[in-house]
């Protein structure tokens, strides 16, 4: 048998957990553009953010300011979240029974940590798209977990608008190809503004 | 027996070439070769010369080996045997093990130069028991697959010659990382010995290197001896297994030698920052099995798959979950003494609530995810098999100098 380790990958198919993306909702509410990776049913998929990373899954930090259930026999519950850039909407229907039982908990106003996927919804052809978070999980926090996550969130964009404007990869390439009137310089005025709004 | 002038030659010939080496490493080598393994002693000169050659990437002149180059028809270098392909080969037995079925008479591990490979002789083949340590020309052998380990059939229509020969084999060990399923050999240290999880275990536990970590098994065999935890071992054709996708490297008929040195392991010591994105069902409070050496986490109805119902169970903290950085989320494991540094909560105050609380250990499962989800921490442990096991872990603060960098990069270049 061959000794060579190039000749066979030491473990195939490890599952690989997809990460949370930190963005700030004036960058999440620009996404158009959402894809499938792979043809399986089972395959992640993504919203394209006008940085040019893909995104499953997102990690925000912000104020719970209001929340409403809806709906009579597929209850779900709705909220808005709100971080120093503008508004995530995020929603927990039956299929996430935990979720929805956290955040039917949670009385606004309060700091919560959303953990979640973002999609892009259209209620009609004529209406402007939205893009949602369907929650996994929500968490009251402390206003010292939401500064963190400005910085985590600031950090993470300017990287992306530096790689963005390094323009190699190919989820770079898409983005450009998919939102051709947006410029990430707002991106990245947008975090200074947010780490701005942080009192020392 | 005195090696000092073998050594003295060796050494001269590669400092001619440039490269300086250790006369008294060199002159270990050729006494354990010598004294240990029986290897004539200008056998055990040229393979500590063909090993250097090889850590220094030098050709060595003539490599044809045994010199049996004209005999060959379709003879095979073990290395090159493919699963389906019918080979021919010659090599030396350098292992053999209990066959597991009747139906086998003989099973163990060949080896020649270029590699290792395990075989299986059949009962109905006939062939001629084989001895460890002789030399053998197999001829016709099939190369097929079992569990994704490449094994040398002998059936009825193979040949098996003892031949004489008594070239020395010395196997270049493997980097932890780069073992895969089949026969390897590693230089590797040992980091931890673990309880015995099954009677007929004599030892298990996890050999490092400079690459990573490996478990290791030892089952119960006359003859057989523990190893040592801390030393540094040289370990020979030992099959590499695969179970639930994690490698285990099994030493019952590997060749042992123990070495000097120490080697710093590199195994894994992680440092991560993020935020815990998810926190487990199994995390909180659990109960453990009381039995000496098993440990156990047990099911609600203090099942322990082992030892079935044991109701004076311990109880015990721990948090399983998801760590997330924003481009690489972690598997994480964080032990007691983490849990009631991070969550505030002792082993006494979660069994009060287990035990007087309604939801019971639900109640310690919801009020610990409330106090860490969503959480920056920083974590420092050991990855094992994908996952970290945290020996430390701190709440991340928020740093002003931190905020200032990040608001000049923001602002300066725009």
């Amino acid at each position: 048998m061959s000794t060579n380790p190039k000749d066979m990958p030491r473990r195939e198919g490890a599952f690989e957990r997809e990460p949370a993306r930190r963005v700030f909702a004036s960058e999440l509410r620009e996404c158009r553009y959402q894809f499938k990776d792979g043809e399986d049913e089972k395959s992640p998929t993504f919203v394209l953010l006008p940085t040019g990373e893909r995104s499953n899954r997102i990690f925000i930090v912000g104020t719970l300011t209001e929340k409403t259930r809806q709906g009579e026999q597929n209850m779900f519950y709705r909220g808005r979240v709100v971080d120093p850039t503008g508004t995530f909407f995020v929603m927990a229907g039956s299929y996430q029974p935990e979720a929805m039982q956290q955040l039917a908990k949670i009385e606004p106003p309060q700091f919560v940590a959303v953990i979640g996927k973002a999609s892009i919804y259209q209620k009609d052809p004529a209406s402007a798209p939205l893009v949602s978070i369907r929650i996994e999980s929500i968490n009251v926090v402390d206003k010292d977990t939401r500064d963190l996550w400005v910085l985590d969130a600031a950090k993470q964009t300017l990287d992306r608008v530096d790689a963005f404007n390094a323009g190699t990869t190919p989820d770079v390439i898409k983005a450009k190809e998919q939102y051709p009137n947006i410029d990430p310089a707002v991106f990245r005025k947008a975090a200074y503004e947010a780490l701005a709004q942080i009192k020392m | 027996m005195d090696y000092s002038e073998a050594a003295e030659r060796i050494s001269r010939k590669f400092s001619k070439s440039g490269q300086a080496v250790d006369i008294q490493k060199i002159e270990g080598k050729l006494k354990r070769l010598v004294d240990e393994f029986g290897v004539q002693p200008q056998e055990a000169e040229r393979s500590v010369t063909n090993e250097l050659n090889k850590e220094f990437n030098i050709p060595t002149a003539g490599s044809g080996g045994g010199g049996k180059t004209g005999s060959g028809n379709e003879q095979k270098k073990i290395a090159e045997g493919v699963p389906g392909d019918w080979v021919t080969i010659e090599g030396k037995v350098v292992a053999l093990s209990a066959p597991a079925s009747p139906s086998i008479a003989q099973s163990g591990i060949i080896a020649d130069e270029s590699g290792a490979i395990r075989f299986v002789a059949w009962a109905k083949s006939n062939a001629p028991a084989m001895a460890e340590g002789s030399w053998y020309r197999i001829e016709s052998a099939v190369v097929d697959e079992f569990k994704g380990i490449p094994n040398l059939k002998i059936h009825s229509g193979t040949t098996v010659k003892e031949i004489t020969e008594d070239r020395s084999l010395i196997p270049n060990p493997v980097p932890i990382k780069d073992l895969h399923p089949g026969i390897a050999g590693v230089r590797a240290k040992v980091i931890q010995e673990w309880d015995a999880s099954h009677e007929r275990m004599l030892q298990s536990g996890l050999l490092g290197d400079e690459t990573g970590t490996i478990k290791f098994v030892i089952w119960k065999e006359p003859g057989k001896e523990k190893l040592v935890v801390g030393a540094v071992y040289t370990i020979f054709y030992a099959p590499v297994d695969e179970f639930n996708g994690r490698l285990s490297l099994n030493l019952n008929t590997a060749t042992v030698m123990q070495e000097e040195g120490d080697i710093a392991i590199s195994g894994g010591e992680a440092e991560v920052r993020g935020s815990i994105v998810h926190v487990a069902p199994g995390s909180g409070i659990i109960k453990r099995c009381p039995v000496e050496g098993c440990n156990r986490a047990l099911s609600r109805q203090n099942y322990c798959p082992i030892h079935e119902i044991q109701p004076k169970f311990v109880y015990d903290l721990r948090i399983k979950g998801w760590l997330d950085d924003g481009e690489k989320t972690h598997s994480i494991l964080l032990q007691r003494d983490v849990v009631e540094s991070l969550t505030g909560i002792s082993l006494a105050q979660a069994q009060d609530i287990a035990e007087n609380n309604p939801l019971g250990m639900d109640e310690v499962f919801l009020q610990m995810r409330d106090k860490v989800l969503g959480r920056y921490i920083l974590c420092h442990g050991r990855e094992i098999d994908g996952r970290l096991l945290v020996n430390k872990c701190d709440r991340v603060k928020f740093e002003t100098g931190e905020h200032a960098a990040l608001l000049n990069r923001a602002g300066g270049a725009s």
